[in-house]
């Protein structure tokens, strides 16, 4: 495509020359400091929440683990728990005191393992975040 | 690419990166050094990914485009050529602003059209290297500085005769 000469000469004529190329430079350079402390920042936050996920995962294993060793050890004709009155459901409840305690920690560590894929998809969808930028 | 490389390489691109945005801009020098320093965040956040074939410039050109279109797309009440007219004669009372009468004509296009006849006018760009720049084919690349050119002879005819 060949180029309109008249148009081409008033471009060339009018081609801008900046005198405050060195301000703009500080200025840029500003920017990419505030950019690089948010990037760090960011990453460090990822990095301190992969750890606390960690460590929160570790613990949940170790305290479920020995709370179910610790319910299967007691003596299976023992309630793990009584309430010393004679009420119909009450009653009932401590009869089943086992299987009830192992559901609720069967509950808590299910909602635990939830808790801990929102967490990774969380920091996944924040290191995405971070890289578009 | 490093932090100095990416400073080193900006220092000796940011005249030319500059006047680019300043003519999108139609004179707005504000507005085009804020794109500008925009645009430059966003190279050097994906400076990672940026293959050194000698072409900096164009992708420099290529990010400045998009964040020029995005700013376009922003701002949600489109000014109409009168509102331009007045917008290009209060913002360049620069004493160094000197080509009024042609962003003022640049003002009146639309921005694809003034962003394919400032590349290739301005910035000496060929057809197949705007199109690369603008994510647009070559021909509609023809069309639209066919196009930008009739109007902007004809703004630039009507204003003080080309």
């Amino acid at each position: 495509m060949t180029k309109d000469k008249a148009l081409e000469e008033l471009f060339l004529a009018q081609t801008p020359h900046f005198t405050d190329g060195d301000a703009f430079m500080v200025s840029l350079t500003k920017r990419l400091d505030a950019v690089e402390y948010l990037k760090q920042y960011q990453e460090r936050t990822i990095r301190r929440y992969k750890m606390a996920m960690v460590v929160a995962f570790v613990v949940g294993i170790i305290s479920g683990a020995v709370t179910i060793a610790l319910i299967l050890s007691t003596p299976a004709d023992v309630p793990l728990f009584t309430f010393h009155v004679q009420t119909g459901f009450l009653l009932w409840l401590a009869q089943n005191s086992r299987l009830f305690a192992a559901t609720t920690l069967s509950l808590l560590m299910t909602a635990g393992i939830f808790s801990i894929i929102s967490n990774v998809q969380d920091i996944i969808e924040m290191r995405t975040r971070l890289e578009t930028l | 690419m490093t932090r100095e490389t990416f400073i080193t390489y900006v220092e000796r691109e940011q005249e030319a990166l500059r006047g680019f945005l300043l003519a999108l801009c139609c004179g707005n020098k504000d507005d085009a050094d804020d794109l500008a320093q925009d645009a430059l965040v966003k190279a050097y956040l994906s400076s990672s990914g940026y293959q050194d074939k000698g072409r900096f410039r164009s992708w420099l050109f290529k990010i400045a485009h998009n964040t020029f279109l995005n700013h376009r797309a922003s701002q949600r009440t489109m000014e109409s050529i009168d509102e331009a007219r007045t917008l290009v004669s209060n913002t360049s009372a620069d004493a160094e602003f000197l080509h009024q009468d042609l962003y003022l004509a640049l003002s009146t296009l639309p921005p694809k059209e003034r962003s394919a006849i400032t590349l290739f006018y301005l910035s000496g760009y060929r057809v197949k290297e705007i199109a690369q720049i603008t994510d647009t084919s070559e021909d509609a690349i023809k069309k639209q500085l066919s196009r930008g050119r009739d109007k902007l002879k004809k703004e630039l005819t009507m204003e003080n005769g080309l």
